[in-house]
């Protein structure tokens, strides 16, 4: 074994170095003879030993300060290496210092028996021989690791490949070197032991022995050496560990792979990764040549190394990368510098063979670099020091940081920066991406729903616009049928009736609050309704009367047979007026005489007073609020009109005056104790009836009086006949009743709306000056504008933005009067100050209105908003007026509804707020 | 609430009620329009002799003359614009080296597109969209480029230098005489991935996107002399009071051809008319809550222009211009158009003025910036009094 070892370490000396190096060993040895005295006397126990080996390789080394394994071995190569480097015979001093340390002690016999057999393999030793050829190199690897593995692993099966990387890091280096090193090694620690029993692997480690060719005879060469798993590429830390491991699930897992890869052949490899590099020495895919050298420069890489240094296994590096072996392994392991030595005339020839794959290898690399070009390098902002070097790097998009500038580099072609830029700087930046299977099911699951939903909705919506226009239909109807019934019945119907089940808004409720407020109540209804019935009886047997008196000769027995089939045809015939309509006083059988001049306004002129058939007193008509169902709160008077047949004059008025309170007592019921007052108001042509609380007055007048003036006659009359001005007041008044009844008492929320603005006007002085009929025409004419039904809120606030607009200023249209014949602006002496004060008033009123502030405008307290919200839901529609409409409490449940608009309304000004 | 844009392409339907569901419902209200009296016409036949409106005419002529830019800077202008959107269109064809982002187009929009410019307001706008996200680095990248290439080719027609500014909105690009910003924006397919802190803010990003669309439809519908006319006088007299200033305007566009061209008769209306009837509809609540105002061709269904406007804002827009109403009634036109300084510069829409013994006074705000505008507060001192005083 002695000359075994000495032939390794004697042949490489004499190969490479030439018979003069090799005897320059030998002196080494002699001068060295000094020390083994030392190191035999300390090797009686294998403690010693270690300890005594390191003091003498400190002082061999003379670098050696630390008893640490891992430093132990470091320097120790490096020393070695240096040392190499510097001289050839400093090196095989060395190498024969420590051989006669170890070689004396040891039992000689049991080393040669086991050493033997091991190194004379005839292959072997020819190849050793042959070395200097150049070519002997790669084949030694491959004797050196067969030895190796028939004597320290037996078990582990030693695949092809692990040899064929040993060519590549042993071509740079010596690797007659590596593998004597790595051979003393393994003698080492087999010596270990043998001698030292079961503790010998510690103290193995705690020596460093890798760099140590100490040798001692070895009785069992068949001992385990290092428990290192070739597989999973660990060295574990003692053969309990070793086997626990070997029957692991990790490694067994490993062992298949391996086993399938090597059947699979490099293909499999490829596939899983044809852009990746792998370090074969670790066993680990890196997706990039950055990732790889990262890798390399990693502590995991650097510690597979340093095992496999230290076990003197090759160093593969077959990656593909375009660093040159050379380079890679100096990154790698530069402590193991022995091997960095690049002056051998092998490496040449040894570096050729594996010179394809690396090309090819480039030139997948080649492909792919376009692909990670780096991006994004505007993000990345370098955080300098005081100096103005760069400190560090701090990428923006990944909100990351790194202190190296290849980290930055790295990470700008990494796969999170790349997503990161894609997401943020430019979306159609290709990343790729690996879509597991798991992840493409979820988009498939995704588009499939998507595809179902879309369908849906569209069902759905075909449905429902079906079902919406229906629902408009039928809403339509409901709307236009509610209106009409109130408002012109008796005059005095409760207004603000059927809304219908209309969504209100809160514009709607308080209008309709306020209406209800200002709407008079029943009882006073009742007392007006019963003093104008009254007068207007009164007035018909006032008529009847005087009709007797025109005609007492021939017809007096006719008229009071009249007089009495009227009476008793009451129940099925008109009894006053309150149909709002002229109350006829002719009689059924007048009726032909009369028909013709007293019921057409335009009557016949010029017909002779009192002519024979012709009652003086026509008929009756209400007129005014009374007639327009205008009457708010707190009402007393009331207007009646009588229609004479030929100018009224103040005679007659006298005689209606002097004989009305008779004729009241007659109509009045026995019971009812009504004491009524009966005034001449000659100055308004008119008299007063009044029973205490309602005043109704009765004017006269006559169509005739509308005639141009014809000159003699009006002379002739003029002093009797009651003031003109007024009779073609009143006769006015009857034509408004009349358009009122007509056009405007149709309109929706129009009557409701001109009540609120009587209101309006009665309360601000800014709106007194707007007359009731040109308000009223105003009105009409803004409901009339619009498109469709108004609620009471969209009408009330309508009103005001044609106010607001300046209607009514100086540059706008006027208010026709429909009831004239010319061009009449029934506004037209309205003073400049009281139109720029009205629309001033109306334009902040509107605002107020927008802001919800419309109880301002009418004078109350803000109604409480609807609580429950139940049920809105239940009568989606269309909504063509929207945020106007408002509660109104006593019906069928429709605050359910207000609730969610006045959501959606709070919601508009929160939405609005924050815009 | 009406304003859609945030539930278009959601898959959510843009129509209510879709099969009942029970809640969260979009709630489409549909507004009424206001009061519009050249619409109401038939409900008021004139029966008052027209008003003699030459002397507005004159001055809404006359004034509209100052307005006009001169040719002048209408060249300076286009020179600017033409070299810039010569860079642009190069960095769209051929970006060459130039990495900091990929752009899609370049479009003019503004009132230099629309042919509304003013006069002394030399600046075009130019909309940039990218391909790539609009981070803030790219804006400034682009604004480098752009000046450098700018500048080169301003060297080699021998005019001067041009600067470049970055804001938030994109860049300007100031030469002499002329400006013109470049306002950037991305795809719309990008909007969503905005972040806030990366990227220009989304707001600015779909507001310039909007302004494409706001030229597009300037160019086919609203191409009438008189709509540009009376956009020029509209905006010279928003600017000119306080209440008005923060219309957009794209607004002032769609109030001008609303007041222009929406009539019985599509015809265009005089421009005395026209004018009368923009100030009388923004004094009847055109732009107030709860109306249906104007809608926004260019947005989803149902979004209405002066949305974006504050409620403050829209309430005092409508309390000046009910002002400003009141004024030209009373023949103060000359003081509205700004054809004679109110004395000496002061709003005349926040003064009381006397008008032939009729005393004109301005109006109170109504929005009170309370949480709870419904609730019972002083209703007594300022809801009717205001009125009454006004």
């Amino acid at each position: 074994m002695m000359a075994a070892n000495n032939y390794f370490g004697f042949t490489h000396g004499g190969t490479q170095y030439g018979a003069a190096t090799a005897s320059a060993a030998y002196g080494g040895q002699t001068g060295y003879a000094v020390a083994p005295a030392a190191t035999a006397a300390t090797y009686g126990t294998q403690r010693a030993a270690a300890t005594g080996y390191d003091t003498a390789y400190q002082a061999a080394a003379a670098t050696q300060g630390n008893l640490h394994a891992a430093h132990a071995h470091a320097h120790a190569a490096a020393a070695a290496a240096s040392a190499y480097d510097a001289s050839k015979s400093a090196y095989y001093q060395q190498a024969a210092a420590a051989y006669p340390t170890a070689a004396p002690p040891q039992p000689q016999p049991a080393y040669d028996t086991t050493a033997k057999p091991a190194y004379s393999t005839p292959a072997t030793y020819a190849q050793g021989g042959a070395r200097g050829s150049g070519g002997a190199k790669p084949a030694y690897g491959s004797v050196y690791t067969a030895t190796t593995a028939a004597a320290s692993y037996p078990s582990q099966p030693y695949t092809a490949p692990a040899a064929q990387p040993a060519k590549q890091t042993a071509n740079r280096g010596n690797s007659a070197y590596d593998t004597a090193l790595y051979n003393a090694a393994s003698m080492y620690v087999a010596q270990q032991k043998t001698g030292g029993g079961g503790s010998g692997w510690k103290n193995y480690n705690k020596s460093g022995v890798g760099a140590t060719p100490q040798r001692r005879p070895k009785p069992q060469p068949k001992a385990q050496q290092l428990h290192y798993c070739d597989v999973c590429r660990i060295s574990c830390a003692g053969p309990q560990t070793y086997k626990e491991h070997l029957e692991g699930q990790k490694h067994k897992k490993k062992e298949a792979a391996v086993k399938v890869a090597a059947a699979g052949g490099a293909a499999g490899a490829r596939a899983c990764g044809a852009s990746a590099l792998r370090c074969e020495l670790c066993d680990v895919t890196c997706t990039g040549a950055d990732a790889y050298a990262a890798h390399v420069r990693g502590i995991k890489h650097q510690k597979v190394v340093k095992l496999h240094t230290m076990l003197g296994k090759p160093i593969p590096s077959t990656e593909p990368t375009k660093l040159t072996p050379a380079k890679k392994t100096v990154a790698g392991a530069p402590k193991v510098s022995f091997v960095a030595s690049g002056g051998l005339s092998t490496v040449g020839a040894s570096s050729s063979v594996p010179r394809p794959a690396d090309k090819e290898d480039e030139k997948v690399e080649e492909e792919d670099e376009p692909e990670v070009q780096p991006v994004g390098q505007d993000y990345i902002e370098e955080i300098r020091g005081d100096d103005g070097k760069a400190l560090s790097f701090n990428c923006k998009l990944c909100d990351c940081k790194f202190n190296d500038p290849n980290a930055k580099e790295m990470h700008m072609k990494g796969r999170r920066h790349r997503l990161q830029y894609k997401k943020k700087v430019q979306p159609d930046l290709e990343v790729k991406v690996k879509p597991s299977m798991h992840q493409r099911k979820l988009a498939e699951a995704k588009a499939q729903r998507m595809l179902v939903r879309d369908e849906l909705w569209a069902r759905r919506r075909m449905h429902e616009a079906g079902e919406d226009d229906e629902r408009a239909y039928w809403e339509g109807a409901d709307w236009w049928r509610g209106p009409h019934h109130h408002h012109h019945h008796q005059g005095m119907g409760m207004g603000y009736g059927p809304v219908g089940r209309r969504p209100e808004t809160s514009d709607d409720r308080h209008v309709l609050a306020k209406h209800a407020e200002i709407y008079p109540p029943e009882q006073q209804l009742q007392e007006i309704q019963r003093a104008v019935s009254h007068t207007e009886k009164a007035l018909k047997s006032l008529s009847d009367a005087l009709a007797d008196h025109a005609r007492p000769k021939n017809q007096a027995g006719k008229a009071v047979i009249k007089t009495e089939d009227k009476k008793d045809d009451k129940p099925e015939g008109k009894e006053d007026g309150r149909d709002n309509q002229l109350f006829s006083f002719v009689g059924e059988g007048e009726a032909a005489p009369a028909s013709g001049d007293g019921a057409g306004a335009g009557g016949a002129g010029g017909a002779p007073v009192g002519g024979p058939g012709v009652r003086a007193l026509k008929g009756v008509m209400r007129v005014g609020l009374l007639a327009k169902g205008l009457l708010l709160r707190g009402d007393r008077d009331v207007r009646l009109v009588v229609l004479c047949h030929d100018r009224p004059t103040v005679t007659l008025l006298k005689r209606v005056a002097n004989d009305l309170p008779h004729h009241l007592n007659k109509v009045k019921g026995p019971n009812e104790d009504a004491k009524y007052k009966v005034e001449l108001q000659p100055a308004e042509g008119a008299v007063q009836v009044s029973d205490g609380t309602v005043n109704v007055v009765v004017s006269l007048t006559s169509a005739v009086m509308r005639e141009p003036a014809e000159g003699g006659d009006i002379k002739r009359d003029d002093k009797d006949v009651l003031p003109r001005q007024k009779c073609l007041d009143a006769l006015a008044a009857l034509r408004h009743a009349k358009w009122f009844q007509a056009r405007a008492a149709s309109l929706q929320s129009c009557v409701i709306i001109i009540r609120i603005m009587r209101d309006l006007c009665r309360r601000i002085p800014n709106w007194t000056p707007l007359n009731p009929y040109a308000m009223e025409l105003l009105v009409s004419g803004v409901m009339q504008s619009a498109s469709g039904a108004l609620s009471p809120g969209e009408a009330l606030r309508r009103v005001m933005e044609a106010l607001a607009g300046g209607l009514i200023l100086e540059h706008g249209p006027g208010l026709r009067d429909p009831c004239e014949k010319e061009l009449v602006d029934a506004l037209g002496n309205m003073p400049a100050q009281k139109r720029e004060d009205l629309t001033a008033s109306a334009q902040q009123f509107l605002r107020q209105i927008a802001f919800r502030q419309i109880n301002k405008v009418l004078d109350m307290e803000p109604l409480p908003k609807v609580k429950h919200a139940s049920g809105g839901w239940k009568f989606p529609r269309k909504r063509r007026r929207s945020n106007t409409d408002a509660d109104q409490d006593t019906h069928n449940g429709d605050g359910k509804v207000v609730k969610t608009e006045e959501k959606a309304d709070v919601s508009e000004i929160n939405s609005n707020a924050k815009k | 609430m009406v304003r859609g844009a945030g539930r278009g392409g959601r898959g959510i339907p843009g129509r209510g009620g879709m099969g009942r569901p029970p809640f969260s419902r979009p709630r489409v209200l549909m507004l009424r329009p206001p009061f519009d009296l050249i619409l109401a016409e038939p409900a008021f036949p004139r029966c008052k002799p027209a008003p003699d409106d030459a002397a507005l005419t004159q001055a809404l002529l006359k004034r509209h003359a100052e307005l006009c830019p001169t040719p002048t800077e209408q060249s300076a202008v286009l020179s600017i614009v033409t070299k810039l959107q010569t860079v642009l269109d190069n960095l769209v064809v051929a970006p060459g080296d130039f990495a900091a982002c990929q752009l899609e187009e370049v479009r003019q929009v503004g009132s230099y597109k629309k042919g509304t410019m003013m006069a002394g307001k030399n600046v075009a706008d130019i909309v940039v969209i990218m391909k790539t996200l609009p981070t803030k680095e790219a804006v400034e990248g682009l604004s480098n480029k752009v000046n450098e290439e700018l500048n080169k080719l301003m060297r080699a027609e021998g005019l001067g230098n041009v600067s470049s500014t970055c804001h938030e909105r994109g860049f300007t690009v100031t030469a002499a005489t002329a400006a013109v910003r470049v306002l950037v924006t991305t795809l719309h397919q990008n909007l969503r991935k905005l972040e806030p802190e990366v990227h220009l803010d989304y707001k600015v990003i779909s507001s310039h996107l909007a302004a494409i669309r706001h030229s597009r439809w300037f160019e086919e519908n609203a191409h009438h002399s008189s709509i540009k006319v009376l956009i020029r006088l509209l905006r010279d007299m928003c600017a000119r009071h306080s209440g008005l200033e923060p219309l957009t305007p794209w607004m002032i566009d769609l109030l001008a051809h609303h007041c222009i061209m929406n009539n019985p008769a599509r015809q265009a209306l005089p421009i005395n008319v026209a004018f009368r009837r923009s100030l009388s509809l923004l004094a009847g609540g055109l732009f107030l809550p709860g109306c249906a105002g104007l809608p926004d061709p260019c947005e989803a269904a149902h979004s209405r222009a002066h949305t974006a406007l504050d409620l403050a804002a829209q309430d005092h827009a409508a309390a000046t211009a009910q002002t400003l109403l009141r004024v030209v009634a009373r023949g103060g036109h000359r003081y509205v158009l700004g054809l004679q300084a109110f004395e000496g510069g002061k709003d005349i829409s926040t003064e009381i003025t006397v008008w032939d013994g009729v005393v004109v006074s301005p109006l109170a705000p109504a929005y009170h910036d309370s949480p709870e505008p419904m609730d019972t507060e002083d209703k007594d001192d300022d809801g009717i009094q205001d009125g009454v005083a006004a």
